[in-house]
C-alpha cells in the first residue's frame, strides 16, 4: 500500500480535519459567530465536492485501494456529491433554528461533518468492515444530532428510540455480516460477488447471513416492518435534523443497499428478493395509509419518507440496471423534495417543541403566496405529480420494476401514490382553502438562510421534473461500480 | 410559412403559460381590472392563433402535421414531440374557444382572489392544449397530469358548499384512473423494446421509445394476452375521464360544486380527453382488444345513455341536471366509437364537439341564472321567460342543440352515431334511440318548469335579462351550433383522416355508407323518432 | 480443541439473549447491557470464523466492532442522563410523549 493510494480518500480525510476544527472552533464562536461558522462548515463541504470531482476518475472504471476497503467509481461521486449538498442545505437552514432555539452551533455543524464523512465511506466501501465503520460513523453521530435539544423531552425521547433501535438493527446486520464471512471467507464485496457466482458450498449459513443484512438495510432505510423507530425520531429531533435524516442517512443506506444487495449478493438473487419485495410492498401500504391519520406535520411526514423508501425499494427489488438508475435518479429528487419539505416545517413557528399541526398552515397563501406556492410545488412533487421532479424519479422506479416483470408490485406503487396524494394536500387544503380567520395562526418565522434553502431546493425539483435528463446521465455513471 | 409550421403548436400551448406567469410576476392582485384584462386578451389572442390550424391543416397530408420535435429525455426515448390531425384540430379548437369564453364569462362571477383565478384558467389551457398535441407517450402523460392542479383549485377555492369534497374526489378518481393507465404506458413500452423479463415477455428488441406513431406500427404485434391488460388500464384512465358509468360518480359532485367557468371547461373539454384517449390510443394500438372489447363497452355505453337520462329527470338542481345529462351525451360518444364502423366514429367525434358546445353553453347559461339569484334549484323559478326573454331564447337554443333538433348540432351528430350503432347492432341503435327520447324528455321538462307558467316567485320579478358581455359569451357558441348544423361538411372533411386511419388500425372499417349531410337528411326521413320529438318540442314553445 | 460449531451455537445463544433483552427490558441500563451481549456475539462469530478459516480479516473487523461498541456505549450513557435529567427514570416506559 502506497501512499499514492489514500489519493482519492483525501475528501473524507479534509472532512473528517474540517469537522475537528469546527468542533474546537465552536467552543468560541459556536454561539457567537454562528453565521461564520455555519459558513466555515459550508466551505469545507465545498472544498471536499471539489477534490471529489477532481480524484474522480470516471474513464479508468472502478478501481479498489487501500487495501480492498474503498471503490473509486462512479457511483461514489454521484452520492458523495449528493450527501455533501444535503450536508450543507442542513447546516444553513439550522443556522438560525439552533440559534432561537439557544443551543450552541459548533457541536451541530461538527456532528454534521462528521455524519457526512461516515457517509461517504457507506457510499465507496468495497468491504464490509468500511461499509460497517462508515455506517456506524454515520449513525452514531446521527444519534447525537436527533437527540441535540437535550432540553426538550421529545427529542431526548426520540433520540432514545432511534438510539436503541438503530443499534440492534446495527447488531443484527453484524451478526448477518459475520455469516456471510464465514460462509465465504471473506469481506470484500468483489470476492463474494465472485464466490456466489461459482456457488458457495455453505449455502444456508451465507443464505441467512444475507437475510439478517437485508433485515438490517431494512431497519437503516426506515422500511416496514422495522419502521417503528422512524414517526418518534422525525418527530423529535430538532427539524432541520429531521430533514437531514430523512434524506442523507436514507440515501446513504440505499447507496449501501445498492453496493451490497445488487453489487456483491446479486448471483445470490433468490436468497433475498422474496424478502425485499414483501417489505417493498408492505412499506408502500403501511407508510401512505398511516401517514393519512397523522395531524402532526412531521410526523406525516415521516410516514411519508417511509412510503417513499418502499418505492425506492422497487428499484433494488428489479435488481437489473434501470432499478439501480433509476434508484439513484430517485435519492437525488427525494433529497430535494423532502429537504425542503422538511424546511417549510421549519419556516413555521410552532406553538411548543415540535408541535406543528396540518392546521398551522392555515390561509397560508393569503397571508405568504411565496411560501405557500413552494410548498404546493414540494407536496406535488412528493406525490408525484408532474411536471416536479418527484413525476421522474417515480417514473423510472415503477419503469424499472415493470421492466423486471413486477407489474403488480408497480400497480399497488401507483394506487399508493394515488393515495399519497390525499394527505399532501391536507396541507394544500388548508394553504390555500382556508382563510385562517378566527383562528390563532402560526407565524412565520424570518430566517434568510432557511429561506434561500428551500428556495434551492423548490427550483431543483422543477428543474429536475422539466429537464431531468443530465441528472440522468450523472446517475448512469454510477451504474459500472455495481456490474451492469 | 415555415416558422408557422415549426412553432404554432409551441405558440398555442405556451401563451397561456406566458400569460399566467405575466399575471404571477407582473401585476399586483389588487389590480383586479388589469388581470382580468390580460387574461382576457391572452385567451383571445390563443384562441386567434389557433384559427390558422383549421385552414392550414391539409386532410389528405401526412398523419400529423404542424409537427414540433426534439430530444427531451434521450437516454430512454422520451421526446419533445408535438403535432396534430384533425380530430385534434378541432378539439384544441373548442379548447380554445371555451377557454376565452369561460374566461369572458367570469368578470362577474368571481370576486375573490381574481389573479389565483385567471392564473389557474389560464394554466388550466396549456394542460389541456398540451395532452391534444402531445405525441409522446410521457409528454402526454404529464400534460395529462398537470391540468388536474388547477382544475382542483377552481373547484377547490371558488366552489359551491361541499367544494372540498368535490374537488378532492375529482382529483383522486382521475389520479388512480391515470396512474394505471401509466402502467399501461410501461409495458408498451418495454414490450416494444427490451421486454419484461420474468413474466416471460421477451419485447420486441426496437429501440426504446415512447412515440405514438412508432408505437402505432407495432400494433399488429402485441399479443392479445397483453393487449388485454394494457386496454384494461388504459380503459380505467380513460373511462374515468369521460366519464363511463360505473366511474361517473365523480361528475355530479364535481360540477355542482364549480363555479361556472370551472363547469364549462370540465363538460366541454376534460370529459372528451377521455374519449380522445379511447380514439388516439386504445383503438388504434390495441385492435384486438378492443374487438373484443365491444361486448362490454357498448353495454356499459348504453347503461351511461339510459342512466344519465332517467337520473337527470329526476334532478331538482338545474346543474346537476345539465351534469347528469353529460353522462348520458358521453355514453353516446362512446357507442358510436365502440360501433367501430365509420359513421359511428365520425358521429362520436362530432358529438364531442357539439357536447362542448350545448353543454358548455347550458353550464354558462344556468350559471347565468345562479349569480342573480344564487339558486339552481328548478323549484325556484317558473315563467322567468317573462322577465328574462332574451335569457330564455338562447336557453331555448341550446335545450334544442341538446336534444338533437335538425338544423342544429346535436342532430347531425347524434344522427351520426345512431346510424353507426345501427350498422352494428339493432338493439344498440333502439337504446341509443330510447336516450334520445328521454334526453328530450327532460331537457324539456326543465326548460318547460323554468321559463313557462306563472311567474309565482317574488324574487324572480326584477331579474334583469342578458347583459351585452353575457351576450358575447354565448353568441359565438350559438353561432357554432347553427353551423354544425346546416353544414357539417368542414368538420366531418376534417376529421375523415383520422377516421380512416383509426379504422384503418383496429382493421374493421365496415361497409362505408355516403355521408355528406345531404344522404344524412335522406335517411333521416326514415327514421321516425328523432324527427318528431323536436316537432313536438318546437309546438311546445309556441 | 474446541470445535467452531460450538463458538457459533455458544454466539447464538448470546444473541438470542441479547435479542430478548432488547425487547423485554423496560430499564435502558439494562437494554443497554443486552446490546453489549448482540456485539460481543457478533465479535465472538467473527474471531471463529476467523480462526476457522485461518484470515485475520474476523478479527480486525472484531477490534472495530468493540471500538465502536465502546462509542456507541458511550452515546447510550449520555443519552441515559439526559432522559434522567428530564424526568428522573431510566424506564423506557416513561419515554411515551410522543402517540401516533
Amino acid at each position: 500500500m502506497t501512499l499514492e493510494q489514500f489519493v482519492p480518500f483525501v475528501p473524507e480525510i479534509a472532512l473528517a480535519v474540517a469537522a475537528l476544527a469546527v468542533l474546537l472552533a465552536g467552543i468560541p464562536m459556536g454561539r457567537k459567530a454562528p453565521r461564520a461558522l455555519a459558513l466555515l462548515s459550508v466551505a469545507a463541504m465545498a472544498v471536499s465536492a471539489i477534490l471529489v470531482v477532481l480524484y474522480a476518475t470516471p474513464s479508468a472504471g472502478p478501481e479498489v485501494i487501500l487495501g480492498g476497503m474503498l471503490s473509486v467509481d462512479g457511483f461514489g461521486v454521484f452520492f458523495k456529491l449528493l450527501f455533501l449538498l444535503a450536508g450543507a442545505i442542513t447546516l444553513l437552514m439550522g443556522v438560525g433554528y439552533v440559534v432561537r432555539a439557544g443551543y450552541g452551533y459548533g457541536e451541530f455543524a461538527s456532528l454534521v461533518l462528521f455524519a457526512t464523512v461516515g457517509m461517504m465511506v457507506m457510499a465507496s466501501g468495497a468491504n464490509l468492515a468500511s461499509l460497517y465503520v462508515g455506517l456506524e460513523l454515520m449513525a452514531l453521530s446521527v444519534y447525537i444530532l436527533v437527540g441535540y435539544f437535550k432540553l426538550e423531552v421529545k427529542s431526548n425521547e426520540g433520540a432514545v428510540k432511534y438510539f436503541v433501535l438503530g443499534a440492534l438493527s446495527s447488531a443484527i446486520l453484524l451478526y448477518g455480516i459475520s455469516l456471510v464471512y464465514g460462509g465465504l471467507g471473506t469481506l470484500e464485496l468483489g470476492a463474494i460477488r465472485d464466490a456466489l457466482a461459482a456457488g458457495s458450498p455453505s449455502g444456508r449459513v451465507v443464505g441467512l447471513g444475507i437475510v439478517l443484512v437485508s433485515f438490517g438495510m431494512l431497519f437503516k432505510v426506515a422500511a416496514v416492518p422495522f419502521h417503528v423507530w422512524t414517526p418518534d425520531a422525525y418527530e423529535g429531533a430538532p427539524t432541520p435534523i429531521t430533514a437531514f435524516i430523512s434524506v442523507a442517512p436514507k440515501a446513504a443506506a440505499f447507496a449501501m443497499f445498492l453496493r451490497l444487495f445488487l453489487g456483491a449478493f446479486r448471483p445470490a438473487i433468490g436468497q433475498w428478493h422474496g424478502v425485499l419485495w414483501v417489505a417493498a410492498a408492505a412499506t408502500m401500504i403501511y407508510g401512505n395509509l398511516a401517514a393519512l391519520t397523522q395531524d402532526n406535520v412531521k410526523r406525516m411526514l415521516a410516514y411519508s419518507s417511509i412510503a417513499h423508501a418502499g418505492y425506492a425499494l422497487l428499484g433494488i427489488v428489479a435488481a437489473n440496471a434501470m432499478g439501480a438508475w433509476s434508484l439513484l435518479l430517485y435519492m437525488l429528487i427525494y433529497t430535494f423534495m423532502n429537504l425542503g419539505a422538511f424546511g417549510f416545517v421549519a419556516l413555521l413557528e410552532s406553538r411548543g417543541y415540535a408541535g406543528e399541526l396540518v392546521t398551522d398552515y392555515a390561509g397560508l397563501a393569503k397571508r405568504a403566496p411565496a411560501a405557500a406556492a413552494g410548498m404546493l410545488i414540494l407536496m406535488l412533487a412528493l406525490a408525484g405529480i408532474p411536471p416536479t421532479g418527484g413525476f421522474m424519479g417515480k417514473l423510472y422506479v415503477f419503469s424499472a420494476a415493470v421492466q423486471a416483470g413486477y407489474v403488480w408490485l408497480v400497480v399497488i406503487a401507483v394506487i399508493m401514490s394515488a393515495v399519497s396524494l390525499y394527505y399532501y394536500f391536507r396541507i394544500v387544503v388548508q394553504m390555500y382553502l382556508h382563510d385562517g380567520d378566527g383562528s390563532e395562526l402560526a407565524a412565520l418565522v424570518r430566517d434568510r438562510w432557511l429561506e434561500i434553502g428551500i428556495a434551492a431546493c423548490v427550483v431543483v425539483v422543477l428543474i429536475l421534473g422539466v429537464w431531468p435528463a443530465p441528472a440522468l446521465g450523472w446517475a448512469q455513471a454510477g451504474l459500472a461500480a455495481l456490474g451492469f | 410559412m415555415g416558422f408557422i409550421q415549426h412553432h404554432l403548436l409551441n405558440i398555442i400551448c405556451y401563451l397561456p403559460l406566458a400569460g399566467a406567469l405575466l399575471i404571477i410576476f407582473g401585476i399586483r392582485k389588487e389590480n383586479t381590472k388589469a388581470i382580468k384584462a390580460v387574461a382576457t386578451v391572452v385567451a383571445g389572442l390563443d384562441f386567434l392563433a389557433s384559427i390558422p390550424l383549421w385552414f392550414l391543416y391539409r386532410p389528405d397530408g401526412p398523419e400529423f402535421q404542424f409537427v414540433v420535435r426534439g430530444e427531451w429525455i434521450p437516454k430512454v426515448g422520451v421526446q419533445y414531440y408535438f403535432g396534430v390531425d384533425g380530430f385534434a384540430v378541432l378539439l384544441i379548437l373548442l379548447t380554445t374557444l371555451l377557454t376565452f369564453i369561460s374566461i369572458y364569462s367570469s368578470f362577474t362571477a368571481i370576486t375573490h382572489r381574481e389573479k389565483e383565478y385567471y392564473v389557474f384558467l389560464l394554466l388550466l389551457s396549456t394542460g389541456m392544449m398540451g395532452v391534444f398535441m402531445s405525441l409522446d407517450f410521457v409528454l402526454f402523460y404529464v400534460f395529462w397530469e398537470v391540468m388536474l392542479v388547477p382544475m382542483y383549485f377552481l373547484i377547490g377555492v371558488w366552489g359551491g358548499p361541499r367544494k372540498l369534497y368535490a374537488a378532492i374526489k375529482f382529483f383522486l378518481y382521475t389520479l388512480v384512473g391515470s396512474v394505471l393507465m401509466l402502467v399501461g404506458i410501461l409495458a408498451l413500452y418495454f414490450y416494444n423494446s427490451t421486454g419484461l423479463e420474468a413474466i416471460g415477455l421477451p419485447g420486441l428488441g426496437n429501440a426504446a421509445t415512447f412515440e405514438i406513431p412508432k408505437l402505432y406500427e407495432i400494433a399488429p404485434h402485441i399479443p392479445p394476452e397483453l393487449q388485454f391488460w394494457i386496454f384494461l388500464a388504459f380503459f380505467v384512465g380513460f373511462a374515468i375521464k369521460v366519464p363511463m358509468w360505473p366511474f361517473h360518480t365523480w361528475l355530479p359532485d364535481a360540477h355542482v360544486e364549480a363555479p361556472t367557468a370551472g363547469s364549462v371547461i370540465l363538460a366541454g373539454v376534460l370529459l372528451k380527453m377521455g374519449t380522445y384517449g379511447f380514439v388516439r390510443f386504445s383503438l388504434p394500438l390495441l385492435p384486438d382488444a378492443t374487438m373484443k372489447a365491444v361486448a362490454w363497452v357498448g353495454p356499459l355505453a348504453i347503461i351511461a345513455i339510459i342512466y344519465g337520462a332517467l337520473v337527470a329527470m329526476a334532478q331538482k338542481d338545474m346543474k346537476k341536471l345539465v351534469a347528469y345529462s353529460s353522462v348520458s351525451h358521453m355514453g353516446f360518444v362512446m357507442l358510436g366509437m365502440f360501433a367501430l364502423n365509420a359513421p359511428g366514429l365520425r358521429g362520436a367525434i362530432l358529438q364531442m364537439i357539439n357536447h362542448g358546445v350545448s353543454t358548455g353553453a347550458l353550464f354558462l347559461l344556468v350559471g347565468i341564472v345562479y349569480e342573480r339569484r344564487h339558486n339552481r334549484l328548478i323549484a325556484e323559478y317558473g315563467g322567468i321567460a317573462k322577465v328574462m326573454p332574451l335569457y330564455a331564447m338562447f336557453f331555448m337554443v341550446m335545450t334544442m342543440s341538446s336534444i338533437g333538433l335538425p338544423t342544429l348540432n346535436g342532430f347531425i351528430g347524434e344522427f351520426t352515431i345512431l346510424i353507426g350503432a345501427f350498422n352494428h347492432s339493432w338493439v344498440w341503435a333502439l337504446f341509443a334511440a330510447t336516450g334520445i327520447v328521454l334526453g328530450a324528455a327532460y331537457m324539456l321538462w326543465m326548460y318547460q318548469r323554468v321559463f313557462f307558467g306563472e311567474l309565482t316567485n317574488e324574487k324572480n320579478k326584477d331579474l334583469k335579462d342578458l347583459n351585452r358581455r353575457e351576450q358575447w359569451t354565448l353568441i359565438p357558441l350559438i353561432i357554432l351550433a347553427f353551423w354544425i348544423g346546416l353544414y357539417p361538411k368542414p368538420f366531418f372533411r376534417i376529421m375523415e383522416p383520422t377516421v380512416t386511419r383509426v379504422l384503418e388500425r383496429v382493421g374493421a372499417a365496415a361497409p362505408d355508407r355516403p355521408e355528406t349531410p345531404a344522404a344524412l337528411r335522406a335517411v333521416s326521413e326514415h327514421h321516425e323518432e328523432p324527427a318528431a320529438e323536436p316537432a313536438e318540442a318546437s309546438s311546445e314553445t309556441e | 480443541m474446541i470445535s467452531t460449531t460450538s463458538y457459533l451455537v455458544l454466539s447464538a445463544v448470546l444473541f438470542t439473549i441479547g435479542l430478548i433483552g432488547v425487547m423485554v427490558r423496560r430499564n435502558f441500563i439494562t437494554v443497554l447491557m443486552s446490546l453489549e451481549l448482540l456485539f460481543n456475539a457478533v465479535n465472538l462469530n467473527l474471531i471463529a470464523f476467523s480462526d476457522r478459516l485461518g484470515d485475520l480479516g474476523g478479527q480486525v473487523f472484531a477490534v472495530f466492532v468493540i471500538t465502536i461498541a465502546a462509542a456507541e456505549a458511550a452515546i447510550g450513557l449520555g443519552l441515559i442522563i439526559a432522559l434522567v435529567r428530564l424526568k428522573q427514570t431510566v424506564s423506557l416506559d416513561q419515554a411515551n410523549e410522543m402517540r401516533s
